[in-house]
C-alpha cells in the first residue's frame, strides 16, 4: 500500500483504483473510497438477478408484457428461469445484507429524515450529523431486506403447484404482487437517486470513489470521519482503521 | 386447440381476446349427469381413457367401489361414491367428479399464459398443452379441484368434454358409454327442461329437495347435475356456492390496476421531480465530464 500517495492528483490513476478496490474510506487526492469493490460486485449481482427476474416474471404477470417473454425463449422459460434467478438473487441479497446491515442501525439523525424534505431541499449540505448513510438509506436497506423476503417466501410456495394448501397459494400469489409492485416503485426510485438525481453518486458504485465535495455535501459527519475533521488522513491510518 | 377444429373462441387465458365474429349463433352443450339413475358401472370412466388415449390407471381401494381417491391428470372422470346418514335413514350417493366447464371459470381467470386455457363459443372450456407453462396457478382459481398439473410434462390436463367428439358433432365418450341414460348430452337450454322435468319427477316421489345442480356463482356450469339431496350438493362433494375464489378476482381486477398505476407512477415521479426540483450538485467537482 505504500503507492497510495496522499494528495496523489489523479482519480484514475493506478493508486486510486488500488485503493478503491480493498480501503473503504480511504482518501486520496480528492477522491474517497465509499465502496470497495466486493461491495460493488455484490450490489451489481443483486441488480442484474433482479432485473432478470423482474424481466421474466412480468410477462408471466401481465399479459401486457408478454412480449418479453420472447427475449428468453417464452413464457415456458420464464416460467423456470424466473424461480431460479429469483434463487440467484435471495443468494445475492443475503450477500449484500450481510455486508452493510452493521452500517444500516438507525440513530437519532436518521429518525429525523424527512423523505419530502430531503427530495425537495435542492443543492444544500445535508444535517451535519448524518454519516455513512442517511435515514432514508438505511430505511431502504431494511424495505429491501423485508420485500425480498417476502418474495422469497411467496416464491416458493408458488414454484411447486401441488405441495402446498391452495389458500396459502391464494396468500402466495397476492404477496408476491404487493411485493413486488412495492419493489419496482421502490427500484425505481433507487436508480434516479443513484444517477440523475445525485451526481456523483453513481460513480461510487462503479469505480468506488466519491469527491469531497459530494462527501461535504451528501455525508458531512461520515467525510469529517474520513478526512480527520479539517485535515486529511493519511492512508497509512486509514488503514489501521479499517 | 381451437384453430385446428374450426371452433370459435369465446374467452381465453390471460386477456387474449376471441376469435369469434359475433355473427353466428353457436348454442352453448352441456352434460346432463341424473345421479339418481347411476349404478356406478363406471363405463364412463373405461370410455374416457379409451377415447382420449390415456393410459391405464392404477386402482387404489379407498373402502368404496371407487377406483382411486382423486381424479389424475391422466384419469379425468372418476365416479366418487358416499354413504351418508341424513336425519331418517339411509343414502348411497354416486356422483361424476370432473371438469364442471364453468360459464365463468376459475382455472381461466387465474391462468396467466395467453390461450392456455380457453373457452369455446359452445360452452367448453378446454386446455392448450402448447401455451400452457405449468405454473399451476389454475388449480388455485377452481373451485371445484379439477386441473390436474402433470409432474414431468408440466403441464396442465382435464376434461376436455370430448370438444373433439363435440366439434364433429358427436356426444362426449362417456355419454355414449353410459347403459342407463343417466349421461346426456346437447344444446343447454334443452337439458335444463329435461332435468326440471326430472326434478318434477323426484319431488312426485317424495324427495322433496331434489333439484338441479347449476350454480349460479360460476356463471352456471357445462355439466349440469340432478340431485336427490339438492338442498346438500356437499354429501357428493360439491361444493353448495361455488365462485371463482375472491383471492383471484382481487389479484387480477384490483391489484394488477393498482400496479400499473404505482410502477408508471413511480417513473413520472422521477422526471416530474427532476424536471421541477432537479438533482442535487455538490458545490464543486474536480471531475470534469465523469460526474455521474
Amino acid at each position: 500500500m505504500s503507492e497510495l500517495v496522499p494528495g496523489a492528483s489523479h482519480l484514475s490513476g493506478p493508486n486510486i483504483m488500488d485503493a478503491a478496490r480493498y480501503q473503504e474510506d480511504a482518501v486520496v487526492g480528492d477522491e474517497i473510497v465509499r465502496h470497495k469493490l466486493s461491495a460493488r460486485f455484490i450490489h451489481w449481482a443483486v441488480a442484474l438477478f433482479f432485473v432478470g427476474a423482474l424481466f421474466t416474471g412480468l410477462p408471466v404477470w401481465s399479459p401486457v408484457f408478454a412480449w418479453m417473454g420472447a427475449f428468453f425463449g417464452g413464457l415456458q422459460v420464464c416460467r423456470w428461469l424466473h424461480a431460479w434467478l429469483g434463487v440467484a438473487f435471495t443468494v445475492a441479497s443475503v450477500a449484500m445484507f450481510l455486508q452493510w446491515f452493521r452500517q444500516m442501525t438507525f440513530d437519532a439523525t436518521d429518525r429525523g429524515f424527512s423523505v419530502a424534505k430531503y427530495m425537495n431541499s435542492g443543492s444544500v449540505q445535508e444535517e451535519p450529523e448524518v454519516g455513512r448513510y442517511n435515514g432514508g438509506q438505511k430505511f431502504f436497506f431494511w424495505a429491501v431486506g423485508l420485500g425480498a423476503l417476502a418474495l422469497l417466501l411467496s416464491g416458493t410456495v408458488l414454484w411447486w403447484p401441488t405441495t402446498f394448501p391452495i389458500p396459502l397459494r391464494w396468500v402466495a400469489i397476492i404477496l408476491h404482487d404487493i411485493a413486488f409492485i412495492a419493489f419496482f416503485a421502490a427500484i425505481v426510485g433507487h436508480i434516479y437517486l443513484g444517477t440523475a438525481a445525485e451526481p456523483g453518486t453513481f460513480h461510487s458504485m462503479t469505480r468506488g470513489t466519491v469527491t469531497k465535495a459530494w462527501a461535504r455535501m451528501h455525508h458531512p459527519r461520515w467525510y469529517r470521519e474520513v478526512t480527520g475533521a479539517k485535515s486529511k488522513a493519511t492512508v497509512t491510518e486509514l488503514g489501521k482503521k479499517s | 386447440m381451437a384453430t385446428l377444429q374450426g371452433l370459435e373462441i369465446r374467452q381465453s387465458s390471460a386477456g387474449l381476446r376471441g376469435t369469434h365474429t359475433g355473427i353466428r349463433n353457436v348454442p352453448t352443450v352441456s352434460k346432463y349427469i341424473d345421479t339418481t339413475i347411476c349404478i356406478g358401472c363406471k363405463a364412463c370412466e373405461v370410455a374416457c381413457q379409451q377415447w382420449n388415449d390415456l393410459p391405464l390407471a392404477k386402482t387404489e381401494q379407498v373402502g368404496t367401489y371407487q377406483t382411486m381417491p382423486e381424479t389424475q391428470p391422466n384419469y379425468w372422470n372418476l365416479i366418487k361414491f358416499r354413504e351418508v346418514e341424513p336425519v331418517e335413514g339411509f343414502a348411497w350417493l354416486m356422483r361424476k367428479d370432473q371438469c364442471m366447464h364453468c360459464a365463468d371459470p376459475g382455472c381461466l381467470a387465474a391462468c396467466p399464459a395467453p390461450g392456455a386455457i380457453v373457452q369455446y363459443q359452445n360452452g367448453i372450456v378446454d386446455v392448450n398443452p402448447e401455451q400452457c407453462i405449468g405454473c399451476g396457478l389454475c388449480e388455485s382459481g377452481c373451485p371445484f379441484d379439477i386441473p390436474r398439473y402433470t409432474a414431468g410434462s408440466n403441464k396442465m390436463a382435464k376434461c376436455t368434454l370430448c370438444v373433439d367428439r363435440v366439434e364433429v358433432g358427436l356426444e362426449p365418450a362417456c355419454v355414449k358409454a353410459c347403459p342407463t341414460g343417466c349421461l346426456q348430452f346437447g344444446e343447454k337450454s334443452a337439458l335444463l327442461e329435461m332435468a326440471a322435468h326430472r326434478v318434477g319427477q323426484l319431488h312426485a316421489d317424495g324427495f322433496k329437495n331434489a333439484s338441479t345442480y347449476d350454480p349460479p356463482g360460476v356463471g352456471g356450469t357445462g355439466v349440469i347435475t340432478i340431485l336427490k339431496h339438492g338442498d346438500h350438493p356437499e354429501w357428493y362433494g360439491l361444493p353448495k356456492d361455488p365462485h371463482v375464489p375472491t383471492a383471484i378476482g382481487f389479484w387480477k381486477k384490483i391489484l394488477h390496476p393498482i400496479g400499473f398505476v404505482a410502477m408508471a407512477g413511480a417513473v413520472f415521479a422521477t422526471v416530474a421531480h427532476y424536471m421541477s426540483v432537479g438533482p442535487k450538485q455538490p458545490p464543486e467537482s474536480s471531475r470534469n465530464g465523469d460526474d455521474v
